[in-house]
């Protein structure tokens, strides 16, 4: 039935699902179905609103004086303050032929009267915002029921023919380092753990010369790859034992510890910082960054927000970072350099892999030559590792990034005085630089150096805040007429909106001599300092992750990890955050400009 | 001339009515409302087939008033044919709370009253009405009709004037980017009709 097609489409649409089924039932008689040509204008500040719009098709904008501040497609509706206040600064354009529901203004405050309705329109941004994203986080699938076995980290399995000595048995134990030794026997696979070896070699009193097979006493049991985690759980549980080997195309593929396996679901990235540490070579380190993927899903699916997710990508990263430096630099060396990562991995916010951005800084009167081939070494490694080279060559394979501290000095100074668009590069980098590995004090000593060369100097400052309104906020994207101007009928986030964030975030810190990198830990601080209050803070802070984690799903789903995405792929309530996200950069660019009088600088 | 002959014919009619209760058919419509109907038959023979359901939804300016949507199922004699219940859905157990034929087309009347009608090959529709009509007062539904694929006809036409405009019903719709609403029925056939309407009177 057409009315039945009707109110489904009515429910579907958030908050109306939140209406009991009679109060939907009495709307949906109330609600007709409005045309409204191109250019119509249907709200302003002289033209009172007479209905709630929901869109069925075409779209509107909304302008606030000459500037577009949203645009409501198929799904939106609008304005509920309008009504509410009955009065709007905004004016509402239809932008495309519209076709719409209509609920009028007096049926509209009628349900008003709901008091979860009600709430929902009266709500201020934030926590509409954090509503909405509860709401997204319900419907995402719990991970724990569809993991499957292949998706562990699994240890290596230690296998000995039965009449192996048990000395022999236990140095390929320690070669492999593993934790059991795997024995073939005809009758099936049986383990001997260090507790056997303790109680029946060491305790017992047996010659480590008989054959391991005497104090080989319980049968493994074993489960397929494919198999789902909670299979293994259970076997774990139901035959009181610590570990499973794992079989795929009948072969020993590994050995499923029971301790990893609760971790998995505890701290799944507790596994990836033991293998780190565990490698042994670039080899061993390649392997492990196939598992980020896996472990980012995994995180993402949870719900864990994104900032948590970089930070903790970050961490590992700097883990991995600093076994290369270890396997690349020698000793001696180590303590005469500081190595520093840079842009998106120094403001620890890189996800899927980005560029290498690093720098070293080599104590004043050693000798720099000393450092060529070990930081060359340190490039190629890392790029056979997956971290791919940075296109502008900001790497310590590039001498100007490899220099002594007084080197770095004169550069500060030259960028105080000539910032043309390299230097504003280069300083925008450097001050995301965080320390990695080496000694720490060379990294200190440059960082305070930096900001008193900044100190009170508004007028450089000014001249770098400017890089805030160098891409327009791409809200006027979502109308159809102009799509085809765009990339491919994409959108860039980090043009349109996260550029702005991290680097209007970034000067106002030098600003304020913020040592924080963090986007989010310096959005913080400048609201402790005073410079931005607590309600902006928060929204700029939602709308920073709300923009990292649309970038972060459109790339996990593209593979690849460009920055456009497709606003027609999001999700209803995506697409909403999405805009009031650009809503506040839009407000953040207006505060930068009045912040550092931007309309004055040339 | 032609309203001459208009007059003439709707006073004919007139004086054939049965029921001096649906007078109100012949006054001059004074609401600046239109009506949209769409019925939904076991057959596309007037002759053979019967109507299942009427739908009709008012249109008054802009607006398809949804809030006054008109729908009646019909009590029916005939087997309803595999075929067509693939179209329009109504399965025999959809029509147990159905009216009997005279009370859902009186009641579809007073709906109406002598606001002009507006469908797509209303001809049809209408045809199908009048076989009920006819026995029962006595005349044929005396309203103004609009067809709306005349309407896009004359539109299209403009543009290529040698051309084959193509009149289906999915492809008004698509070239004008309107929703289609999914489910044949006669309530949503109406509404999305009077979307067409609404833009081919109210667009630029």
């Amino acid at each position: 039935m057409s009315i039945l097609d009707q109110r489904k489409l009515i429910a579907s649409i958030h908050p109306f699902e939140l209406l009991s089924s009679n109060t939907l039932d009495n709307l949906m008689q109330k609600i007709d179905i409005a045309y409204y040509p191109k250019e119509t204008l249907l709200i302003s500040k002289n033209l009172p609103s007479i209905a709630f719009y929901i869109v069925i098709k075409g779209s509107v904008a909304e302008f606030i004086d000459a500037e577009l501040h949203n645009v409501y497609s198929s799904g939106d509706s609008f304005d509920a303050d309008a009504l509410i206040y009955n009065k709007s600064q905004s004016r509402f354009v239809v932008d495309e032929d519209l076709i719409c529901y209509e609920i009028k203004k007096n049926d509209f405050l009628d349900l008003m009267q709901n008091k979860e309705v009600q709430s929902y329109f009266l709500q201020d941004f934030i926590t509409r915002h954090q509503h909405l994203k509860n709401y997204h986080a319900q419907s995402e699938l719990t991970p724990f029921l569809i993991s499957k076995v292949s998706d562990m980290f699994l240890h290596k399995a230690c296998i000995v023919d039965k009449n192996e000595t048990i000395y022999n048995a236990v140095v390929k134990m320690k070669e492999l380092k593993t934790s059991v030794v795997i024995v073939k026997k005809e009758s099936g696979n049986f383990v001997v753990t260090d507790t056997d070896l303790r109680d029946k070699v060491v305790l017992g009193n047996m010659q480590t010369s008989a054959p391991i097979d005497t104090i080989a006493s319980s049968r493994m049991i074993s489960i397929e790859s494919h198999d789902f985690l909670f299979n293994a759980l259970l076997l774990m549980t139901q035959n009181a034992i610590k570990r499973l080997i794992v079989m795929e195309d009948n072969q020993i593929l590994g050995v499923l510890e029971q301790l990893d396996l609760l971790s998995y679901f505890a701290n799944h990235s507790y596994l990836v910082a033991v293998q780190i540490d565990k490698a042994k070579n670039i080899e061993d380190l390649k392997n492990i960054q196939s598992d980020f993927k896996n472990l980012i899903l995994t995180l993402s699916s949870k719900g864990v927000k994104v900032r948590y997710i970089t930070k903790m990508v970050a961490t590992l990263n700097t883990k991995i970072y600093k076994k290369v430096f270890d396997m690349c630099v020698d000793k001696t060396l180590q303590n005469q350099c500081v190595l520093v990562v840079m842009g998106s991995e120094g403001r620890e916010e890189q996800t899927l892999k980005t560029d290498q951005d690093n720098a070293l800084i080599i104590k004043d009167g050693v000798d720099v030559s000393l450092f060529y081939e070990p930081m060359m070494q340190l490039n190629r490694s890392l790029l056979e590792i997956g971290f791919p080279v940075c296109s502008g060559q900001v790497m310590v394979s590039n001498p100007f990034w490899r220099k002594e501290v007084k080197e770095y000095k004169l550069l500060i100074d030259d960028w105080v005085t000539t910032l043309n668009e390299q230097n504003l590069q280069n300083l925008s980098i450097s001050l995301d630089a965080k320390y990695v590995a080496g000694d720490k004090s060379l990294l200190e000593e440059l960082s305070t150096y930096l900001y008193q060369s900044f100190h009170n100097r508004d007028d450089v400052l000014a001249h770098i805040a400017k890089g805030v309104l160098s891409f327009e906020t791409p809200l006027s994207l979502f109308s159809s007429f102009v799509l085809e101007k765009s990339h491919d009928n994409k959108l860039d986030l980090k043009k349109g909106g996260i550029f702005a964030l991290v680097h209007g975030v970034r000067t106002l810190s030098l600003q304020y001599a913020i040592r924080e990198t963090n986007t989010i830990n310096r959005i913080k601080e400048l609201n402790n300092k005073g410079v931005i209050d607590k309600n902006f803070a928060t929204e700029l802070i939602e709308s920073f992750d709300t923009l990292s984690t649309i970038r972060l799903h459109a790339m996990l789903e593209s593979k690849n990890s460009d920055n456009y995405i497709n606003p027609k792929n999001l999700q209803k309530i995506e697409m909403d955050l999405l805009k009031d996200s650009f809503k506040v950069i839009n407000k953040f660019k207006k505060f930068m400009s009045f912040h550092f009088h931007l309309e004055m600088v040339r | 001339m032609f309203s001459f002959f208009k007059n003439l014919q709707r006073n004919y009619s007139l004086s054939k009515l049965k029921n001096e209760n649906f007078k109100f058919l012949f006054e001059p419509n004074t609401s600046d409302e239109y009506v949209v109907f769409d019925t939904e038959t076991t057959g596309l023979n007037p002759k053979e087939d019967d109507i299942l359901s009427i739908g009709a939804v008012k249109i008054k300016n802009n607006k398809i008033l949804t809030s006054e949507t008109f729908e009646v199922f019909i009590k029916n004699t005939q087997k309803i044919s595999s075929k067509s219940i693939e179209i329009h859905q109504i399965r025999p157990c959809d029509l147990e709370n159905a009216k009997e034929m005279q009370e859902a087309i009186e009641s579809f009347l007073y709906f109406i009253g002598s606001r002009p009608l507006v469908g797509y090959y209303l001809e049809f529709d209408v045809s199908m009405i009048n076989k009920y009509l006819i026995p029962m007062l006595g005349i044929k539904l005396p309203n103004k009709m609009i067809e709306v694929s005349e309407l896009y006809y004359d539109k299209e036409i403009a543009f290529i004037p040698q051309g084959n405009i193509d009149l289906r019903f999915d492809t008004i719709l698509k070239k004008y980017n309107l929703p289609n609403m999914g489910a044949h029925n006669s309530v949503n056939d109406a509404v999305m009709t009077g979307m067409i309407f609404l833009k081919l009177t109210q667009g630029k």
